[in-house]
């Protein structure tokens, strides 16, 4: 009910109007989404977002179709895509409760918000988002997007659990990142990802060569949908997304979308940019980031870290002594539980880490791997003192979260597991 | 009425208390197989599958097998985790756990051929695992060889063919790795994406066979099957290849030049190859300058990325050749001229930096660090 009068005012608001795109400003913008208690910011280069109009155009046909998270993810979802023409503004979602529904059985009805971007290429591409609020957690609902007369497959997505109601929840994060100019490869990690059925995407970054060229990002989008239509995924910031507006105005997520945390399942996951616009926020606001949001989540059962340049690294950037002299002392302080990396371009995992030191055990300090495989070219692996083990190897990785169990397994792109798993478990 | 109410209303509670007993003391035996687990006992999957076999069913219960099932999995044990998966998708309807354990039991039964090849898939597992994760993988790559010689129809049989040509190839054996890309190539033309023919053009352009490649590159562009993305990617890192191969190329002929022209030069000042032979011989003031500086440079650069210590020892002796030669050069035009004129000199400078810059891009292209170079160039370097 909450989710029909949180949307309803967004239909009565957009859905009338048949006005297609206005003369396109640059300059970003804010508009609240009804009945989510969020808002959604826009960045310089991208129009401010609109409420959904009712003009269709050309080839309205929907394209890259993937879903994120910016409220709470047990009761919300964000549905994302463009159109084939960049001009159709019309924004509509139809949905019902259940997997795999035949389309008579989407009865609610909901629309949404769009704006277009700068990017390279000769249209302006123009994202279109549905926010849904309200949902029931642990919960499969089918949905497609569209507009009236042009909607895309039926894709089936699934709300996080409801931890107090189902101490026995176990939910799987997808963890890779790195797939720049191998989209062939990352395609392959995407069917073995389809076949491990995860909960959530998590990617480290460096998805494109260059962050704003957006051939690249479609690329990587169309690949990725067969998973994205059902699995929101979240993004950390590499090096190679440089800032652009392409990469904060493609993917929804909370906050200002580059220093983030958000709990899933029996996990809390922060993510942080360690490339950002301003290299001092580095080593002071997102220093300063980290420490307020690990402190808010300190009771959180499991405390995991995301951001693209490993702390620790044998292979061919080596370790971040920047982030490991700033970050490191913070991560040590709370205790985080896994630090999950890409950059490097292979895999590797660390023992456990404190104070620059080797520890006895997993209970005793913080894990770092970097899963960076999925499909940039590889990078010679390398080991160093504090390397439990590493792999020249394309691959990808599931975490395994459950009230009292973390676990970390790696597999290649063909399907076989790589030995280095990971396992934690707490009391 | 009221006491059949209160007998079921006792009846009620007790099976409550009872399943909440239940529920509580599975808890903490699956908590227990979960330490078992992460201590890498071997016992932890006896651990849970004594938990799943316990009746009643408890919210554990099909935990405890999907755990099982993945410890199996990790240990290579296919028929095990089978059957495990089974017991889940026996319990759990349509719940997420099911699902997850309908998807796995099918990759595993498609990885086995539904337990056929559960021992040759177990000695691929654990031969794989030595090839990427061992020192000296040589010993293994030749038993993988004759694994899948001796098993042709194993499902995964290219795969395995894939580990044996990834494996050869970071063994510096180019020729038998390419045999195996081909060999992988030749059985998975069934395969969707057809990705080992893809990865075999990708070894012969590291391979410098660039012209197979762009053959083999024209064949694949008429089949429908082909991953086009990947033909995409592949056709650019050939283009790449092909301009990086024209201009090492004309490197090498321009060093060739400069020292030939160098060796002219020289027995033109010094009057006769004889003299210039006794010239070169002896070590110029530069280059006994440079020895000593080189030879820290390289010392410092093997205490990090090897890769790039190659190049630095590259360009560094590459360096002391060219001061060595320029040196002798410089000494024997001022020996006969009496000095050296400013236009002179600043020919001489700019064929120096020339000569450096020349070999500075050969040794770094040796090492195939052009790529890693661009990327820490636009990415800004990376504090080790």
């Amino acid at each position: 009910m909450r989710l029909a009068a949180a949307l309803l005012l967004v239909a009565a608001c957009g859905g009338g109007d048949d006005r297609g795109p206005v003369a396109f400003t640059d300059t970003g913008g804010t508009l609240e989404v009804p009945g989510c208690g969020y808002s959604v910011t826009t960045r310089v280069g991208a129009e401010p977002p609109r409420l959904a109009t009712a003009y269709v155009g050309e080839d309205p046909t929907p394209r890259l179709v993937h879903l994120g998270i910016v409220g709470d993810p047990k009761t919300s979802v964000v549905a994302q895509w463009r159109t084939v023409d960049e001009t159709t503004t019309a924004t509509t979602l139809r949905y019902g409760v259940g997997a795999n529904l035949a389309e008579s059985a989407l009865t609610e009805t909901v629309t949404g918000i769009q704006w277009a971007y700068a990017a390279t290429g000769s249209d302006l591409p123009r994202m279109h988002q549905v926010h849904l609020c309200g949902l029931e957690p642990g919960t499969s609902y089918s949905y497609q997007v569209g507009s009236p007369g042009s909607f895309s497959p039926i894709y089936t997505f699934t709300t996080a659990p409801d931890i107090v109601a189902h101490p026995d929840a176990e939910v799987l994060y997808a963890f890779v990142g790195d797939s720049r100019g191998g989209y062939d490869v990352w395609g392959q990690i995407v069917a073995q990802y389809q076949a491990r059925m995860p909960d959530l995407i998590l990617y480290s970054g460096d998805a494109v060569t260059i962050g704003i060229v957006q051939e690249e990002w479609d690329l990587f989008l169309a690949r990725g949908e067969p998973l994205f239509a059902q699995v929101p995924v979240v993004m950390a910031h590499g090096n190679h997304e440089v800032n652009a507006v392409n990469f904060y105005s493609q993917f929804a997520m909370p906050g200002d979308q580059e220093n983030f945390g958000f709990d899933y399942g029996f996990g809390h996951i922060t993510v942080a940019n360690d490339t950002p616009s301003d290299s001092g926020a580095l080593t002071g606001s997102t220093v300063e980031f980290l420490r307020s949001d690990f402190e808010a989540s300190k009771t959180a059962r499991w405390k995991l870290l995301m951001h693209h340049q490993p702390m620790w690294s044998a292979s061919n950037h080596g370790s971040n002594l920047t982030l490991q002299a700033t970050w490191g002392p913070v991560v040590d302080q709370y205790a985080i539980d896994l630090v999950i990396n890409g950059h490097e371009h292979e895999v590797e995992i660390t023992k456990p880490m404190r104070g620059g030191a080797v520890q006895a055990s997993n209970a005793d300090g913080t894990v770092y791997a970097v899963i960076g495989g999925a499909g940039a070219p590889l990078y010679a692996n390398g080991n160093e003192f504090w390397t439990e083990y590493s792999e020249k190897t394309n691959g990808a990785s599931i975490i395994r979260v459950r009230r009292d169990q973390l676990v970390l397994d790696a597999f290649r792109l063909d399907g076989s597991a790589i030995p280095m798993s990971f396992s934690k478990t707490k009391p | 009425m009221t006491v059949r109410a209160i007998a079921f209303a006792i009846v009620c509670c007790s099976a409550v208390g009872a399943y909440a007993q239940d529920d509580a003391s599975a808890s903490a035996e699956f908590r227990a197989a979960l330490e078992l687990a992460a201590a890498n006992d071997p016992g932890a999957i006896d651990a849970f599958e004594r938990l799943g076999a316990r009746r009643p069913i408890t919210r554990w219960t099909d935990d405890a097998w999907s755990e099982a099932a993945r410890l199996a999995e990790l240990g290579d044990d296919y028929a095990r985790a089978r059957r495990a998966l089974e017991q889940v998708i026996a319990l759990g309807g349509e719940d997420r756990l099911a699902q997850r354990a309908r998807s796995t039991l099918s990759r595993l039964t498609a990885m086995t051929g539904n337990g056929a090849w559960d021992a040759v898939a177990k000695e691929h597992e654990r031969l794989a695992d030595a090839v990427f994760g061992g020192d000296d993988p040589r010993a293994e790559l030749a038993q993988l060889e004759a694994l899948v010689g001796a098993n042709p129809r194993y499902p995964r049989a290219n795969a395995m063919r894939r580990v044996i040509a990834i494996g050869w190839e970071q063994e510096g054996d180019g020729e038998r790795a390419l045999r195996w890309y081909r060999d992988a190539a030749a059985a998975g033309t069934a395969e969707p994406g057809r990705y080992a023919d893809l990865e075999l053009v990708r070894a012969l352009i590291r391979a410098g066979l660039l012209d197979d490649a762009e053959r083999r590159l024209a064949d694949l562009g008429a089949i429908a099957s082909v991953d086009r993305d990947g033909l995409a990617a592949v056709r650019g890192q050939l283009a790449i290849a092909r301009q990086r191969s024209w201009v090492r190329r004309g490197l090498w002929a321009l060093m060739l030049a400069l020292v030939i022209g160098a060796g002219l030069a020289l027995r033109r000042e010094v009057g006769s190859w004889r003299g210039a032979g006794r010239r070169i011989v002896r070590p110029p003031s530069e280059a006994v300058f440079l020895i000593p500086i080189g030879a820290i440079l390289i010392v410092v650069a093997y205490m990090g990325n090897p890769l790039i210590a190659h190049a630095v020892r590259t360009i560094t002796l590459g360096g002391v050749a060219i001061a060595w030669i320029s040196g002798v050069l410089l000494e024997a035009t001022r020996a006969r001229r009496g000095s050296v004129g400013l236009a002179r000199m600043a020919v001489h400078g700019l064929i120096g930096v020339v000569a450096v810059a020349s070999l500075a891009y050969l040794a770094v292209d040796a090492e195939h660090l052009l790529d890693f170079l661009r990327e820490t160039w636009r990415g800004g370097p990376s504090v080790r």
